[in-house]
């Protein structure tokens, strides 16, 4: 019965947490720019991270390891920093995107502009990592991001053109802007697939001493979960295509991203939109600072927890304050968390290889997974889709910048 | 028992004799004789082994930086192999880690920052 509860609150969390400023951006852009014509993107992020997600949990249950550690051990340490240095600059980029999604929020509501919340929204974060435990990020921010099922009842309201909707599950060519659609295609991709994640979960994993016995609840939530969640991120798009579209509005200011839910209904819309985007952001931010720490602590053998005390691991606590006070400094100088969200979601994507493919290494190593190693099916989708997405976003980010089409 | 100095030991995580992480094994200290086989000595720990791994100017400089924090620093933190537990998926030291410089950064931190922030 403890373990059936387990499992539903992973999965209820894993749908609630899905969301956050990347995955409503780019999925947004999506919908208003092309309509359903990018639902296979969001779709293949969703099936993507899934799997990544179930691979995490079992690789962290049979082998006892988090990805950080193993890779050090595996692959040396001249190996181990490099995804450490690249992920760490492509990380703080999306964290501070997470704390920009938090200001804008409270700017939504209050009306002051989103730079002078970026140090109070910082402090929010910290505060709840250092006085808080695991169990509170993991479980109660992201149940409270169940919020983001108003994007679903908000697609269902509007009534979307069901065909369109199902031709969207298929990959096609776009009819304009071929380079904005690719550039988009790999944000969503990048916003889906983002490692910090499946660092995040193993290093959880550990925290909560999986063994074994835990493979199916790990398949369960990580299918259940990442499905739903995809799910919800579609409903993100479906919405955008019917209320950003027939308008003509592309999303290229953060302001416009309210509309999603103010259009269909009015001041609670907006509450509701600007609710979503505190708590799925807050959560993210949380969860990326605890990841780097993460990273960082097992990468070179500390004390980490987050159920310990600051002064049981300070070398773990002082790495997850000094990220967050990078990200929250971008921010405060008034970075724009629109571009910053769509860079580095595209950035994310450009950066997949080096993150998933020592791991998949890993997870067809026998000496740490004995018979539960990857098989080909699941190797071989992961790294088409994340060599493919690298390659188009190292194109596209390019011409994107450069306006080209 | 066989073991691989490399797949084995180097990169391992290290645990204490209460299972506190001691950090990684981060060299491996061979000692030769003229005639006689390669034999394993110490293993070292810590930031002066890690930067040197890197680039030899950066440990020399890591190493310069510790040696400021008082007498007996400076220098790589060696452990006699002979005292190395192999218990898989780590390996185990019969110290305690908190009795030696592999915690002096923490111990540093825990006193000079964590202490001063409330209710920490």
């Amino acid at each position: 019965m403890k373990r059936l509860l387990s499992v539903a609150l992973g999965i209820v969390t894993s749908i609630g947490g899905f969301l956050e400023i990347g995955s409503i951006t780019t999925a947004a852009q999506a919908g208003a720019d092309y309509r359903y014509q990018l639902i296979w993107a969001v779709l293949l992020g969703a099936i993507c991270i899934a799997l990544l997600i179930e691979m995490s949990g079992r690789f962290a249950a049979v082998s006892k390891h988090t990805i950080a550690d193993a890779v050090r051990e595996r692959f040396g340490v001249h190996f181990f920093l490099v995804p450490l240095f690249l992920l760490c600059f492509v990380s703080i980029l999306v964290l501070a995107a997470e704390i920009g999604g938090v200001a804008v929020a409270i700017e939504m509501i209050t009306g002051i502009h989103f730079p002078v919340w970026a140090l109070p929204v910082g402090l929010l974060a910290w505060g709840l990592l250092w006085y808080g435990t695991f169990s509170i990020i993991e479980n109660g921010i992201t149940l409270l991001g169940l919020i983001t099922i108003a994007f679903l009842i908000a697609a269902l309201q509007l009534g979307p053109d069901w065909h369109a909707l199902v031709a969207g599950i298929a990959p096609s060519l776009p009819a304009k802007q071929p380079s904005h659609y690719w550039f988009i295609a790999v944000s969503i991709l990048g916003a889906s697939v983002s490692p910090y994640l499946f660092y995040f979960y193993s290093a959880g994993a550990i925290e909560e001493e999986w063994d074994e016995s835990y493979l199916g609840s790990n398949r369960l939530v990580a299918g259940a979960g990442m499905g739903f969640g995809g799910f919800l991120n579609v409903a993100v798009l479906v919405v955008a295509a019917l209320v950003l579209a027939p308008r003509g509005i592309s999303v290229d200011k953060y302001q416009q991203l309210p509309l999603l839910l103010s259009s269909p209904w009015g001041r609670i819309g907006l509450g509701v939109f600007a609710l979503s985007l505190f708590v799925t952001c807050i959560g993210a931010t949380t969860e990326i600072a605890l990841a780097l720490a993460y990273q960082i602590a097992q990468g070179f053998g500390w004390n980490w927890g987050e159920d310990l005390e600051p002064s049981g691991d300070a070398r773990f606590s002082l790495t997850y304050t000094i990220v967050l006070l990078l990200a929250t400094l971008l921010v405060a100088i008034g970075i724009d968390p629109l571009k910053l969200t769509t860079l580095s979601m595209a950035l994310t994507a450009a950066s997949l290889p080096v993150a998933i493919i020592p791991f998949l290494v890993l997870m067809n190593d026998r000496r740490y997974l004995g018979e539960h190693t990857n098989g080909w099916l699941g190797n071989l989708s992961i790294l088409v889709v994340c060599v493919l997405a690298s390659v188009v976003a190292i194109v596209s980010i390019p011409l994107e910048i450069g306006g080209g089409s | 028992m066989r073991v691989h100095l490399v797949r084995d030991v180097l990169d391992k995580q290290l645990l204490d004799i209460s299972g506190q992480n001691a950090g990684k094994v981060d060299g491996i200290v061979l000692e030769t004789r003229p005639g006689a086989l390669m034999v394993v000595r110490y293993i070292e720990v810590g930031p002066i082994t890690l930067a040197r791994r890197i680039n030899r100017r950066l440990g020399d400089w890591v190493a310069q930086l510790d040696a400021r924090f008082g007498e007996g620093r400076g220098v790589a933190i060696r452990f006699p192999f002979a005292r190395v537990q192999l218990e898989s998926p780590s390996l185990r030291i019969d110290v305690s880690a908190a009795s030696t410089p592999i915690m002096a950064f923490e111990r540093w931190l825990r006193r000079v920052v964590v202490r001063h922030i409330p209710w920490s």
